[in-house]
């Protein structure tokens, strides 16, 4: 296992100056770069990129190698590709303002967290972007083409985990992962060895004959999360991952997940586990109400606390608990 | 321990009216139910004393076999959960042989067993006249009892044993629920049929038979002394007792085996191969294909519509034969109705995906790919369906001329449901059980919701509609020339296979625009 301070010296992009206009963003390269995030004095040069690349190469199972040898991987003479562009992104039901002009750019080889208390919105704004909820306005587009108006294009790109959505799951591992495959268009060798591949990667290959219906819930994740990655699309879109996954499956998830960004592919996650972004991810958005309070690096957004101390404070507004004085006067 | 057992049992009973209102409801229903039975069973006392004793003999035996037999398939069906399985006893380290007997004891307290005492005493008191019938039929009142007791512990631990699984159990609650609902019709051409000519035979045949097996064999005894016949009763009494020996014998190795071994081990079925998947190309369209043939043999929901097809015709032929439809048009009934509700099923299909239709939205599945592939395991079943079945309409009837219209109708039914299926899965799903739950639960629609019988009457009468010109062929062919039989094939293909690919087009079309919204609708229901 590669210890954290690797991960997080080899891939950071260059930090954008604070504050300046969400569309106006320096791109991070997509390219693995000796990193600049300003993590408190860690081992930033023990590593070189390539040794990390390495690592990762051999500490990751082959379906990372297999997404890493992708032609999908922009070259570093490119410019860096946005593979997400959300504007204007509104939803309300009936009264409640779901999503309200969500604004979002995210670069090729971001791992960008949402994060926001429960009903913020996050998996409103997700099932908008993987087009599960048709939006009120606004507009979507992953790697120039639109969800809502060119789907068959931006939906190749996308490999979606939603959250609390059933899967099939009276088929075994193996036929779910076959038949995401076939649906997602690829022939049926592909499909299979992709399928065995992804099996080994997230442990799961004991389990590959049996129902899915029969599984765990972590079980499940892994497998709907495999589903997503089969046609190793560009984007990532995972609503809640690590929800319900086990300690060390997570750390498995997590790792796969870092190899598919290093490889150039883009993670787009929520969660309500502050920690967890601030330890994964690169860029966070903070969603409060349907709103978007705060985007940037994790070091941007963070400023000089934890990422759950800003978010806490954003999330609250500035009010801090007064409504409960007479619990300090304790009754006879 | 007899003792504590049989007062445990007695608890048992005494606070199933203790519970919830539903329950103690429940308990009301099935006490009712007993009382009624009882009453049939004691009025049917002085037709049987006055009829002949080969009468009595034969009534006696069908319907003592059939009561004793309910006492094996009842508890392998719901005998799960059987309050004194011995597992449950496993934990006080008992000594298996005075446990098996107390288990036994304390299973004679119950509700069924006394409506069945009942039915063994109508049985010593249509043959006391005589002493010898009397003594007989007593003496095998005390075996039928004795073996419907163990036969109720025994057939319960191999419930808790093999039906452990939840597909099993499934699977077991569908075979009742079809058995009872084929018993139905059954009855009811039974109580149309003429007593002397049709019923008496086929009892008289029956019995024959049913009085060896060890149901009926405790049945015969007394009746069979009665017509002088005492070897015969001999031999009977023998095999109800071997039988009594071998239930006593499984039922104290199972106590055995089960008191030492607490767990049940859940089977793990293990499913390497692609299944479905392996055996077609691998495009969308067939992937969602294998998809649905998957789901159609795995799920309970699927598998009870599939299992109730060949039912529904029997209710219809029942009631054209009783309002006097002749009988060579409604031996034209069952394939044509048959394939109407092959075709009419997948008319709710994305409904019951519920939520995991997600994944054909996200991989943008070609709506018409969508359509077409979950038709196919209707197709796959109704080709073989209407060849077979059109073959075998000829044979009954004798009328081979009417067998291309036959088939011509029939794929214009099936192809046409299919086609307007396909239509109405896209536009007006609603409300069914959701995966995983009972196949008969059908929630209740929210006050907004549609509740699916417009769409379910409009796949229904639609499809009989639009297959109407096919119908009128078949009686010009039966009223003028056969010719006319042949013209029906035509139509009915064409007309099937028009509606068909429209409506596939149509549905595939309707299904690409309204996805995300279907979709809410899954999350709402």
């Amino acid at each position: 296992m590669e210890s954290p301070a690797e991960y997080e010296s080899g891939r950071k992009p260059p930090k954008r100056a604070a504050g300046r206009p969400l569309a106006a963003r320096t791109k991070p390269s997509p390219t693995k770069k000796p990193g600049a995030r300003t993590k408190p004095a860690k081992t930033n040069k023990a590593a070189s990129p390539t040794a990390v690349h390495a690592a990762v190469q051999t500490t990751v199972h082959t379906p990372v190698k297999t997404l890493a040898k992708r032609p999908v991987v922009p070259t570093p003479q490119e410019p860096a590709a946005e593979v997400l562009v959300v504007r204007g992104l509104s939803k309300s039901f009936d009264d409640t303002v779901a999503a309200a002009d969500i604004n979002l750019t995210i670069a090729a080889g971001s791992f960008y967290g949402i994060v926001g208390p429960n009903g913020a919105g996050k998996t409103t704004t997700l099932s908008m972007i993987t087009g599960l909820l048709r939006p009120d306005s606004g507009s979507i587009v992953v790697h120039g083409a639109d969800v809502w108006t060119d789907p068959a294009q931006a939906k190749r790109q996308m490999g979606v985990l939603p959250d609390r959505l059933r899967l099939f799951d009276r088929l075994t591992g193996a036929q779910l992962l076959y038949y995401t495959g076939v649906l997602r268009g690829l022939d049926a060798k592909t499909a299979r060895s992709r399928a065995a591949d992804l099996a080994a990667a997230f442990r799961i290959e004991d389990a590959m004959g049996r129902l899915v219906t029969d599984y765990s819930s972590g079980m499940t994740k892994k497998v709907a999360l495999a589903s997503a990655m089969i046609h190793s699309p560009r984007l990532l879109v995972l609503d809640e991952p690590f929800e319900s996954v086990d300690p060390v499956s997570s750390a498995t998830v997590t790792e796969i997940l870092r190899g598919y960004v290093d490889a150039g592919g883009t993670v787009l996650l929520s969660s309500h586990s502050m920690d967890l972004v601030q330890r994964i991810c690169d860029h966070v958005a903070i969603v409060v109400n349907g709103s978007i309070l705060a985007d940037g690096t994790i070091d941007e957004v963070r400023g000089d606390g934890s990422l759950e101390e800003r978010f806490v404070e954003l999330a609250r507004g500035g009010r801090t608990v007064e409504e409960l004085e007479w619990l300090h006067t304790f009754s006879n | 321990m007899v003792a504590h057992l049989l007062q445990l049992k007695l608890d048992i009973l005494a606070n199933s009216v203790r519970r919830s209102r539903a329950q103690t409801l429940g308990a009301f229903g099935g006490a009712l139910i007993a009382i009624a039975v009882a009453a049939v069973i004691l009025t049917s006392v002085s037709p049987l004393q006055t009829t002949t004793s080969e009468i009595a003999r034969v009534l006696i035996v069908c319907a003592g076999s059939f009561a004793s037999f309910l006492f094996f398939l009842l508890p392998l069906v719901f005998g799960a959960d059987d309050p004194l399985d011995p597992r449950r006893f496993a934990l006080f380290g008992l000594r298996p042989a005075p446990l098996a007997l107390a288990i036994v004891v304390a299973g004679l307290v119950s509700i069924p067993l006394a409506v069945l005492a009942i039915g063994t005493l109508v049985n010593v008191s249509v043959w006391n006249a005589d002493p010898a019938t009397g003594a007989v039929a007593i003496f095998s009142g005390i075996l039928i009892i004795a073996t419907a007791v163990l036969a109720g512990r025994v057939c319960a631990a191999v419930a808790g044993l093999a039906l452990s699984s939840r597909r099993a159990r499934d699977a077991a609650g569908m075979v009742v629920s079809l058995a009872i609902a084929v018993s139905a019709p059954a009855l009811v051409l039974l109580g149309m049929s003429d007593w002397e000519s049709q019923v008496l035979p086929i009892a008289r045949r029956v019995t024959t038979f049913a009085s060896w097996t060890p149901w009926g064999a405790p049945w015969s005894a007394a009746g069979d002394v009665a017509i002088g016949r005492p070897i015969d009763a001999a031999l009977k009494i023998l095999i109800a007792v071997l039988t009594i020996a071998v239930l006593a014998a499984a039922w104290f190795i199972i106590v055995r085996a089960l008191s030492a071994r607490n767990s049940r081990e859940a089977v793990v079925v293990e499913r390497t191969a692609l299944g479905w998947f392996a055996r077609v190309p691998a495009s969308p369209g067939w992937a969602v294909a294998s998809r649905s043939l998957s789901y159609w043999g795995r799920d309970p929901r699927y598998g009870l519509a599939v299992a109730a097809i060949p039912v529904v015709p029997i209710v219809v032929v029942v009631a054209l034969l009783g309002v006097g439809v002749p009988a060579i048009f409604v031996s034209w009934i069952p394939v044509p109705v048959m394939c109407l509700f092959l075709g009419w099923l997948v008319h709710n299909d994305i409904a019951l995906d519920n939520s995991a239709f997600w994944t054909h939205i996200v991989a943008e599945v070609p709506g018409v790919a969508d359509r077409w592939g979950r038709s196919i395991p209707a197709l796959l079943l109704g080709v073989p369906l209407i060849l077979v079945g059109s073959y075998v309409t000829a044979l009954i009837s004798g009328y081979w001329l009417a067998v291309p219209g036959l088939i011509g109708l029939s794929a214009c039914l099936l192809l046409v449901s299919l086609g307007i299926s396909s239509v109405l899965s896209a536009t007006s799903p609603y409300a069914t059980a959701h995966p995983g739950d009972n196949a008969f639960a059908q929630p209740q629609p929210q006050s907004d919701a549609p509740s699916g019988s417009g769409a379910q009457a409009i796949a229904f009468f639609g499809a009989i509609v639009l297959s109407s010109p096919v119908v009128y062929f078949m009686v010009l062919g039966n009223a003028d020339t056969a010719s006319w039989y042949r013209t029906a094939l035509g139509a009915g293909l064409a007309i099937g296979l028009a509606s068909y690919i429209g409506g596939v087009q149509l549905g595939g079309r309707l299904l690409a625009k309204r996805a995300p919204e279907l979709l809410a609708f899954a999350l709402r229901n």
